[in-house]
């Protein structure tokens, strides 16, 4: 299957189907019933084919090029049956299985992510560890052929949710570094975890503190090599910042088409406009760019970061203007689509903190792109 | 589309061609290099690369000339230049009034040496006229590097090939594409020039480049200019391969606003980090500076395209088409 049939073929299905994969709106809706939703649409596109292409047939999949998956993503996010945010976990976590898990765990793993059977979160950040991943604390010990694990995460996407943890640990000495690392696939209904969701300001509480209490991980539940974790999680993030960050393109320019074309949209100034149309395009261009490299089997790297910066400054400007133009809804409104619009608006201010801050992605330009050497 | 060895080769002779100086030995260069057969036979694709060298090398040259002219269906050469609209706006320079043409625009470098000068009026007519009989006057202004003069004429004959509308529009397009190509070249030897002074002066016992706010402001201007040439490589990409090709407008003044505006961050983050040497005549930086201003006021200029698309969008309450995956 080629880009061009798929696209067909998928259009045509969603043409379709579309209406069941309609997901619900509202102030009263909870993230319980998004995540149902969520599971609903992976479900069915699992099983009409669609979520299988892109992904190697070891793990599930059908084969064939990646773009096929970022426009996937792409095509439910235009017609705004996702949200990219929980949706797009699956583009950056199943790809860390496939490169660094036992072949056969992630033959077992995959297709469970894929069809929305299991959620999975990512266990990096840690309450001292935020833009500083490389002195996270959070300790394995190794313990006959297990690992044992005690410590904290923090930011947890989804872990409430989560059947499993892709999961950063430090294994070397205190003092390691990036260096004693080690990432494990965790089982989270384990003994010893427990998950407390964070109370977020735009009223989704999808971020989680985990605590880790004397966890009995298996031993060949490591991913990588021991002490090798920094390598995954280094090859993990320019995959959260590539497919992704298209999905997530595709509904900022759904958004803003939708309130073009709502009443609001009457009272856009056309200077702000025009410059987050021209920010939304520039966008598409650079991240359609890294769609690209990727399906060619380029190895993504710092250069993502540049993607990162240039899809928060949109998100913020695209939202910047819903709270100028649609001010009375934000503030105010408590029919649907204003209480999406302030969701989404208040949610937009964590696009230059999360997925490494913005400046952390800057510290990554200077250093890699433009070396400009150490920073001290 | 032009390959990619091509293109090195291409890029490598424009380099040289560029060295040299002066608008007249640029021109002969290009007429070495073969700018305006490259132009016939890979299509808009040999622009960006053309441009983005000029831009780099802070050049002149009549390079504009041609791609506009041939856009029309003229044919280019040494001794025919272009009439620019006047700086900042995209109005066809001439009108006809009672059968007489009147002009009144900005020539580049090429202006002065030309014999014939092309003309599209707003009955978009492409007129080919006498460059003795128009008011030729260089200013210096922001940029004297880049040779820009006035241009005005009256009581002139107004027979002329006619252009179609789509033929200005698209003429217009590809010197946006061209422009904005230019002001990104000019912006990567403004990065180049305050990466150099920031790895190596010393303050405080290290390189100024350690310092974190120095950083952010280098990495700021990558992400201004990779984001510009995204849309630019976007809008060349919806440009066919034919030629003259078909430019479509607005990816076009998109790509013309953004290399314009960004350039101008550029610019800004550049210059304090080069702080007092960058302030001085005796650096390159204010060539560079300079003339993204000026590029930025030809054709059209930021602040009116950004303006013109939100106002475009209001009306058809659609977003502008990108290209597919």
């Amino acid at each position: 299957m080629d880009l061009q049939e798929f696209r067909a073929g998928l259009d045509g299905w969603l043409d379709e189907h579309g209406p069941e994969l309609v997901p619900p709106h509202g102030p009263g809706v909870t993230l319980d019933a998004e995540m149902e939703h969520l599971s609903k649409v992976k479900r069915l596109t699992y099983e009409a084919g669609w979520m299988r292409w892109g992904w190697p047939e070891r793990v599930g999949g059908l084969g064939g090029s990646t773009l096929m998956r970022a426009y996937l993503g792409e095509a439910l996010a235009s017609r705004d049956l996702i949200e990219p945010g929980i949706y797009s976990m699956t583009e950056v976590l199943a790809p860390t299985m496939i490169e660094f898990a036992r072949p056969a765990l992630a033959a077992e793993m995959v297709p469970r992510l894929l069809r929305g059977d299991e959620t999975w979160c990512q266990g990096f950040s840690e309450p001292s560890t935020g833009s500083n991943l490389g002195s996270l604390a959070c300790r394995a010990r190794p313990d006959g052929d297990d690992w044992v694990v005690s410590g904290q995460k923090v930011w947890t996407s989804l872990a409430q949710y989560a059947d499993r943890c892709v999961l950063l640990t430090r294994t070397g000495s205190p003092e390691s570094g990036h260096r004693g690392i080690t990432a494990l696939f965790v089982d989270m209904d384990s003994p010893g975890i427990t998950v407390r969701p964070i109370q977020a300001m735009h009223g989704r509480d999808e971020f989680c503190e985990v605590f880790f209490d004397e966890v009995r991980v298996p031993g060949d539940r490591t991913l990588g090599e021991v002490d090798g974790g920094w390598a995954v999680a280094m090859d993990l993030l320019p995959y959260e910042r590539s497919t992704s960050l298209w999905h997530r393109g595709a509904f900022l320019r759904q958004r803003l088409e939708h309130l073009l074309a709502s009443p609001p949209g009457e009272a856009l100034d056309p200077a702000d406009l025009g410059e987050a149309a021209q920010l939304a395009f520039a966008f598409h261009a650079r991240s359609r760019a890294t769609q690209y490299r990727m399906a060619g089997g380029e190895r993504l790297g710092p250069e993502t970061s540049v993607d990162k910066v240039l899809l928060a400054t949109t998100e913020q400007a695209v939202y910047d203007l819903v709270a100028d133009a649609a001010a009375a809804d934000v503030a105010l409104g408590d029919d649907p689509d204003g209480a999406r619009w302030r969701t989404e608006f208040l949610y937009s201010r964590a696009a230059t903190i999360y997925g490494g801050s913005a400046e952390i992605q800057r510290n990554i330009i200077a250093r890699r792109l433009l070396d400009l050497g150490v920073d001290r | 589309m032009i390959d990619a060895e091509t293109a090195e080769l291409l890029a490598h002779s424009l380099r040289r061609a560029f060295e040299k100086g002066g608008a007249a030995s640029a021109d002969a260069a290009l007429d070495e290099v073969g700018w305006c057969e490259a132009l016939a036979a890979e299509g808009i694709s040999v622009v960006p690369l053309l441009f983005a060298e000029q831009g780099a090398a802070n050049a002149a040259s009549g390079a504009l000339d041609d791609l506009m002219t041939a856009m029309l269906g003229v044919p280019p050469g040494r001794g025919t230049a272009f009439v620019l609209p006047e700086f900042g706006g995209g109005v066809m320079p001439g009108s006809v009034r009672n059968g007489d043409l009147a002009v009144r625009g900005l020539g580049t470098a090429r202006m002065a040496a030309a014999e014939h000068a092309v003309v599209v009026t707003e009955e978009h007519r492409a007129a080919v006229v006498e460059t003795a009989s128009l008011r030729i006057r260089p200013v210096e202004g922001i940029d004297p590097r880049l040779g820009l003069a006035k241009v005005e004429g009256a009581g002139l004959p107004a027979a002329g090939a006619r252009a179609t509308d789509a033929g200005w529009t698209e003429a217009l397009a590809a010197g946006r594409l061209a422009l904005a190509s230019e002001a990104a070249g000019a912006s990567r030897t403004m990065l180049r020039l305050a990466r150099e002074h920031a790895v190596t002066r010393v303050q405080f016992g290290r390189p100024i480049g350690s310092f974190q706010a120095v950083r952010h402001r280098l990495a700021e201007c990558l992400v201004a200019i990779e984001g510009a040439e995204a849309a630019l490589a976007a809008a060349v990409e919806m440009a066919d391969g034919e030629w003259p090709a078909r430019v479509p407008p607005v990816p076009a003044a998109i790509a013309k606003a953004l290399a314009g505006r960004h350039a101008r961050t550029v610019a800004r983050h550049c210059q304090q980090v080069l702080a007092g040497v960058g302030f001085t005549d005796e650096h390159d930086f204010h060539h560079h500076f300079r003339r993204v201003l000026a590029l930025d006021g030809l054709l059209g200029d930021a602040r009116t395209l950004t303006r013109e698309l939100g106002a475009e969008l209001l009306r058809t309450r659609r977003l502008p088409a990108v290209p597919p995956l």
